[in-house]
């Protein structure tokens, strides 16, 4: 491989991967945006989306899946868009359910008590993901280890390069099927904040929920819709991510992809949809510069190096607007 | 007046007399004829902690700086002190030099996170110091010609010559060091300083008006806050004879400290006191008592989240690379590898 | 103190040495660039915003009539000194806030701008000028001598070091600060509450502390902004009683107001502005009977 196609492969490996930190960072940003809340257990529900994808999976008998002779099927992209939606909606649920039973009556209470609130959530949470490791079924090793990492079967065909099989660059059906689900999942989701009553609602109620109140919206609603939505897509994230690694874990997934997409959010500016976006491709691109060019080690340390000098810098992430403070 | 302010409040007395009570138990315990609970070593765990958690007290409580990553200026003492007194390294400068010179190096870590970083609003900043742990985290992982990588430094002299039985004397002396860092603290709660950073956490502007720098006055928090962590860390190190691993320094224990913080009341050393008494009254001595139970149920691992940092492990390896030549980093040390496909470096393909 | 069994050699060797001098003294300038840069960053931000706003005042008032008007409105020197000196005007009579302000600190030469940039108000407060808010903005939790002695702070001289040791020095200091406090809450007639916290108060009384504490600094000039908001009639009357013993200790005080039995009951001079620009300025009987104030503010009814 020449320098140039080094480099280009690495894109592509950010892109990717960055997609995905960006869907899980849209559900942090949108949730700070309407209640100011780092949601931390946002990146648990994150897990908790793959581990209902893989036991789907399971259920739905692994072997069919995993068989190579069938990985280019129509079916199996049926199945990853499948999916996709159940884990979606498993998630967005879940992050609903949370929101009502333990963030809603804290509402009024200290930004702190709502953060160590988030923070015990996330840890009810990783160990609900260690407890669902240890189901007796095939795809969990039958629980004989229950806090390992799964496997996750192949779903999609990962060996043919779609650029050719002489091409040193390698782009595969698993990059191309990450961009063909996160893209029209993002563009949904600016329309629907732009167009829709439910989204003019969530803008009025991030900008000022009393008077949003006030005109009538019903700011619960939106909150739960909000929670809803950001579930929604950390659940479709997971199963990217899932087919991606082939491998999930709730060590990994939970804190550390957590915390990249948390990073992203607020690089792009908290509260900012385009910011979360932009932040998410941002982390995929340096982390995978990074440990191209640097060393796989040092990635976290160049990361957070990066979000603290922007920080420095801008310090409201990128696409953040700065707020004044009128006496 | 004076008086009242400089001398310490009655919770106060009362938390570290009754803390310094607790260990008299193993002497008691067995004496009745009862299994002894072992708990001078938890509750040196506890002033160990109560330190963490004052210094976490003056940044969070006091100053109203949200700070998510404490746990890496405690690492950063820990390894400050183990260097200093490691038999390896030249200088082996003993116990007290040490554990100034580490509060010394935390305070000097904290201010040079702190001077760029603390004009940010509250979430940016939390985000800013959970990042910086993980620098710190990694780093002292990744240099490992220095720190050992995740061996850790050991093993490092025992203080004052004391060895593992004579747990209770050890208790002691770090009791006498908490009780002076409290008498320290107290003072500048009720000094121009603690007023200052009442000041800027209940209204930055109100106090920018009224002639105080709040810059200034958050960067001495911090430091100040930065410092006691990294006593916390030395006197940690110096505990267990071993910086532990960098994952003992982790998120957990920012969490830990926050939570001893809140539990006893944000804002009140009593609090702190008693907030670090039962926080690891649970984690160091209920739960080791409860785990053979919980392990039956297959719950154990909730003692793990909140346990002690040494306890705390990490689980091996991820199951199938997918790079050709796996990494070394990614079979020993799990925790780097999230975005795992990013592991594979571009020049090896996967295998067909 | 080391009392392990053998007793290390000590390689100090010139060789380590100079490697923890050289780390050190990385660490030193590392720190002191950090601190520059934020310096410079927020100092190049006072100028800007300064320029701008001189900027847009000068283009403001060449766009209303043609002619140029000096960006400083009004003559600040030792004739207003000690005089209540009232603006009353419409929305944009805070935005001459900093051209007072700047006058004021006047060593610097330039408009220095309140609450518009990172660094200013403490420089402008350490020069000499206090100020209260519209909106109050007291420290809640603290209590009401606390509160009071936050406003001292420029003029005390503790240090972090005096603080944590609490040496006799800091300890006289703060004894004499409290008592400083209890005098000054005596003064403005909460002496009694001193100990509470300060949002319990009722709201006219916390307005009294926020003048309070203003006061604190021994200000040269202080700034209250709308002190009348919200106050009830006896309320209003206990003010204007307060303000005037605040101009009798011999603190020049300027007043934004528009409750016009405070405005024309205590001024000695009054400015009035219409949108940003002074269109009058004299005593309160003069401005009564100025045909243009009467058209602009004050309107017939007001007369009688």
């Amino acid at each position: 491989m020449t320098e140039t196609e080094v480099f280009f492969q690495q894109v592509i490996i950010g892109l990717s991967n960055g997609m995905i930190i960006a869907l899980v960072a849209l559900g942090y940003t949108m949730v700070y945006g309407i209640v100011e809340l780092i949601n931390f257990a946002h990146g648990d529900v994150f897990t908790l989306g793959g581990f209902l994808a893989l036991t789907i999976i399971g259920a739905l008998g692994a072997a069919a899946i995993i068989d190579p002779s069938t990985l280019g099927d129509s079916s199996n992209w049926m199945l990853l868009v499948g999916l996709v939606l159940a884990s979606g909606v498993f998630c967005g649920a879940l992050n609903m359910s949370i929101d009502r039973v333990v963030y809603k009556p804290l509402r009024r209470a200290s930004k702190l008590t709502q953060l160590v609130a988030a923070i015990g959530v996330s840890f009810i949470l990783v160990n609900i993901a260690q407890f669902w490791g240890g189901l007796p079924m095939e795809v969990f090793n039958d629980g004989v280890s229950a806090t390992a990492p799964k496997d996750f079967p192949d779903v999609l065909d990962w060996q043919t390069n779609l650029l050719g099989e002489d091409s040193a660059i390698a782009l595969r059906v698993e990059d191309v099927a990450i961009f063909a689900i996160t893209i029209p999942l993002m563009v949904g989701l600016t329309l629907f904040v732009k167009k829709t009553r439910l989204g003019r609602g969530m803008r009025a109620t991030a900008q000022n929920p009393v008077a949003a109140r006030l005109m009538g919206i019903d700011t619960d609603r939106v909150i739960s819709a909000t929670f809803a939505i950001g579930g929604f897509l950390a659940g479709a994230a997971s199963v990217m991510y899932a087919v991606f690694n082939n491998s999930i874990t709730y060590q990994q997934m939970g804190f550390r992809a957590g915390m990249d997409a948390f990073t992203a959010a607020v690089l792009g500016g908290i509260g900012s949809l385009p910011g979360a976006m932009l932040g998410g491709v941002l982390i995929g691109l340096i982390r995978a510069m990074s440990d191209q060019y640097i060393e796989t080690r040092w990635t976290n340390v160049v990361v957070f190096g990066v979000l603290i000098l922007i920080l420095v810098f801008r310090p409201s992430g990128l696409l953040g607007l700065k707020q004044r403070e009128k006496v | 007046m004076a008086a009242r302010f400089a001398s310490f409040a009655r919770g106060q007395l009362i938390a570290l007399g009754a803390l310094a009570l607790v260990p008299l138990l193993d002497l008691a315990l067995p004496a009745a004829g009862m299994e002894s609970l072992q708990l001078a070593g938890a509750s040196r765990s506890v002033v160990v902690f109560a330190i963490l958690a004052i210094g976490l007290n003056i940044v969070i409580g006091w100053t109203g700086l949200l700070n998510l990553g404490i746990a890496a200026f405690q690492a950063i003492g820990a390894y400050a002190f183990a260097i200093l007194t490691w038999e390896n390294y030249p200088f082996q400068i003993g116990f007290w030099p040490a554990l100034v010179a580490a509060a010394l190096i935390g305070a000097l870590a904290g201010a040079l996170l702190g001077a760029p970083t603390l004009r940010l609003r509250g979430d940016y900043l939390a985000i800013v110091t959970l990042g910086f742990g993980e620098i710190v985290q990694e780093t002292l992982k990744n240099v490992e010609v220095v720190t050992q990588g995740t061996k850790g430094i050991n093993p490092l002299p025992a203080p004052f010559g004391l060895t593992s039985d004579r747990a209770i004397l050890w208790f002691y002396a770090y009791l006498a060091i908490l009780v002076v860092v409290v008498y320290l603290c107290r003072n500048l709660e009720f000094s121009r300083m603690g007023r200052q950073w009442f000041a800027v956490r209940e209204d930055e502007l109100a106090a920018r008006c009224m002639g105080i720098e709040p810059d200034k006055a958050k960067l001495k928090a911090f430091a100040a806050g930065s410092a006691l962590a990294a006593v916390s860390g030395a006197l940690y190190a110096a505990a267990l004879g071993s910086t532990a691993e960098p994952a003992s320094y982790g998120f957990e224990i920012s969490i830990l400290a926050l939570c001893i913080v809140i539990v006893g009341g944000i804002g009140s050393i009593t609090g702190v006191l008693v907030g670090a008494m039962v926080m690891l009254g649970i984690t160091d001595v209920l739960l080791p008592l409860a785990s053979d139970k919980l392990q039956d149920a297959g719950i154990g691992s909730t003692a793990n989240v909140f346990s002690s940092p040494n306890n705390y492990k990490y689980l091996p390896a991820p199951g199938r690379p997918r790079c050709s030549t796996p990494s070394p980093v990614s079979t020993s040390r799990p925790r780097d590898a999230c975005w795992s496909r990013a592991m594979c470096p571009a020049g090896s393909s996967p295998p067909a | 103190m080391l009392v392990s069994g053998h007793v290390p050699s000590r390689q100090l060797t010139a060789g380590v040495i100079a490697g923890f001098l050289g780390v050190g003294l990385a660490t030193a300038i590392l720190l002191t660039i950090a601190l520059r840069i934020n310096d410079v960053w927020s100092a190049s931000i006072v100028e800007l915003v300064a320029a701008q706003q001189l900027a847009m005042q000068q283009a403001r008032a060449a766009a209303a009539d043609g002619a140029a008007v000096a960006p400083i409105p009004f003559d600040w020197t030792e004739s207003a000194r000690r005089f209540i000196t009232t603006l009353l005007g419409g929305g944009l009579a805070w935005s001459w806030l900093p051209m007072i302000a700047g006058f004021a600190v006047g060593a610097s030469g330039r408009a220095v701008i309140w609450s518009r940039t990172r660094r200013t108000p403490d420089v402008v407060a350490s020069a000499g000028v206090a100020r209260t808010f519209q909106n109050i903005r007291l420290f809640p939790e603290l209590s009401l001598v606390e509160n009071v002695t936050v406003g001292m702070d420029r003029r005390l001289s503790t240090g972090f070091i005096g603080s944590l040791l609490a040496l006799p020095s800091a300890l006289r200091e703060r004894a004499q600060a409290r008592a400083e406090a209890l005098k000054l809450l005596q003064f403005v007639g909460l002496g009694e509450k001193a100990e509470d916290a300060a949002g319990n108060l009722p709201y006219g009384h916390q307005r009294r502390l926020e003048i309070a504490r203003a006061l604190a600094s021994r200000p040269d000039v202080i700034l209250l902004d709308e002190p009348a908001a919200g106050m009830n009639p006896t309320e209003t009357v206990d003010l204007m009683r307060l303000i005037r013993a605040i101009r009798d200790n011999g603190t020049t005080v300027v007043l934004i107001e528009h409750h016009m039995r405070v405005v024309m009951g205590i001024s000695d001079r009054i400015h009035v502005l219409q949108y940003g620009e002074k269109i009058a300025e004299g005593t309160p009987t003069e401005i009564r009977n100025d045909p243009k104030c009467i058209e602009a503010y004050l309107g017939k009814e007001e007369l009688g």
